[in-house]
């Protein structure tokens, strides 16, 4: 089992036969299934790399989404920014209407 | 298209339909990614699916916020590699007349204000707009063929009480027809879309309803009961193996009639 620490939260990945779960400890202690089932087949050095990546792309850090309160200040788009920390490595900053994503 | 071995995005699958619609994938062989707005009901769903033994992530997400829908896209990308089901399953129902009458007087004044307007067309209907135009947006650039699902309602025909949800859901039921319009000026010809209206079916959404209400319904129901989430979800699982539905919108209802027996 691979445990690792983002935002605050603390993950790990174990392994189940010949795929990978990734759980999360909650604030009350309880663990929840985050992701079952997956990257069979692949090297345990890549299997952190990917679990890491998934987490950060699941749960991105320093936006939190509360509708769409337009006449709110603190707002890019529909987001309102809960105390950003811009420089923060895993912020994502949305500035564009949609994503587009490699083929 | 097989479902087996495919990867489906299934948007409101904490519970109701897209939950059935989630797990009956997952019977067949799909990889699923699971989205919602509750993180406990997402918990259990991911589970019970791992108990099955299912490869599955849970995403929780508003589908009204576009940064949020495409984070799931994403997620769904970097987990599975590839999407080839989309099916907006996510609904709210806030329901009310439009107008308050005042018996005594005959005069009316607004009752249903933008605090049940706007939520229901933000999840119902741009909801399912964001969900179905980037999950075509990833299937297309990533090549990957298969299918878009609009969950609209028998209620698109217009039930009084619900001039939001109603209004949300015939617009659901007309989102088929104008993507597969564009996707044929564009040459896309590997990904189809659907809608699917259900009627009135066994969901944490009707229990919510006046249950007096849900019987006197009931009584115009040929099949004389609540439609099954799981007949939805086979229905969806036909849908995806039979390529020739495409650009149209299928009602399962059990026979919904008007009182004087038309169906509806």
């Amino acid at each position: 089992m691979k445990s690792f620490n983002y935002n605050d939260m603390e993950f790990s990945v174990e392994k189940a036969q010949d795929r990978w779960d990734i759980s999360c400890k909650k604030a009350d202690g309880k663990a929840a299934l985050v992701a079952a089932g997956l990257f069979a087949g692949l090297a345990e050095s890549e299997v952190e790399v990917r679990a890491r990546a998934l987490v950060h792309t699941m749960l991105p850090v320093g936006i939190k989404i509360v509708g769409p309160d337009v006449a709110h200040p603190n707002l890019i788009g529909d987001l309102k920014l809960v105390g950003p920390d811009v420089t923060h490595p895993n912020f994502i900053y949305w500035d564009k209407d949609s994503s587009s994503f490699s083929r | 298209m097989d479902i087996k071995g495919s990867v489906a995005i299934i948007t409101g699958a904490g519970n109701g339909i897209g939950e059935a619609v989630a797990k009956y994938f997952v019977r067949n062989g799909a990889k699923v990614v699971i989205v919602d707005m509750m993180q406990k009901n997402i918990d259990r769903v991911v589970k019970d699916i791992k108990d099955m033994g299912g490869e599955v992530i849970g995403v929780q997400a508003n589908v009204s916020s576009e940064a949020e829908t495409a984070k799931f896209i994403k997620a769904a990308i970097d987990a599975f590699g590839k999407i080839n089901v989309v099916v907006a399953s996510a609904g709210i129902i806030r329901d009310g007349m439009m107008l308050n009458l005042d018996k005594e007087t005959g005069k009316v004044s607004r009752k249903m204000g933008l605090d049940k307007w706007q939520p229901v067309i933000d999840v119902n209907l741009t909801g399912t707009f964001l969900t179905i135009r980037d999950g075509a947006e990833a299937m297309v650039n990533g090549g990957w063929p298969g299918l878009l699902v609009a969950i609209s309602s028998v209620n698109k025909v217009g039930q009084v009480g619900q001039l939001n949800y109603s209004s949300a859901k015939v617009a659901d039921a007309l989102l088929p027809k104008i993507v597969i319009g564009e996707f044929l000026m564009r040459g896309i010809r590997n990904i189809r879309c659907i809608g699917i209206a259900p009627g009135y079916t066994a969901t944490p959404m009707l229990t919510g309803m006046n249950q007096d209400a849900l019987m006197s319904i009931l009584a115009d129901v040929h099949l004389d009961r609540l439609v099954e989430p799981d007949e939805v979800a086979r229905l969806i699982g036909h849908c995806v193996e039979n390529e020739a539905i495409n650009a149209t919108t299928l009602e399962i209802t059990g026979g919904l009639c008007y009182p004087n027996g038309i169906a509806k």
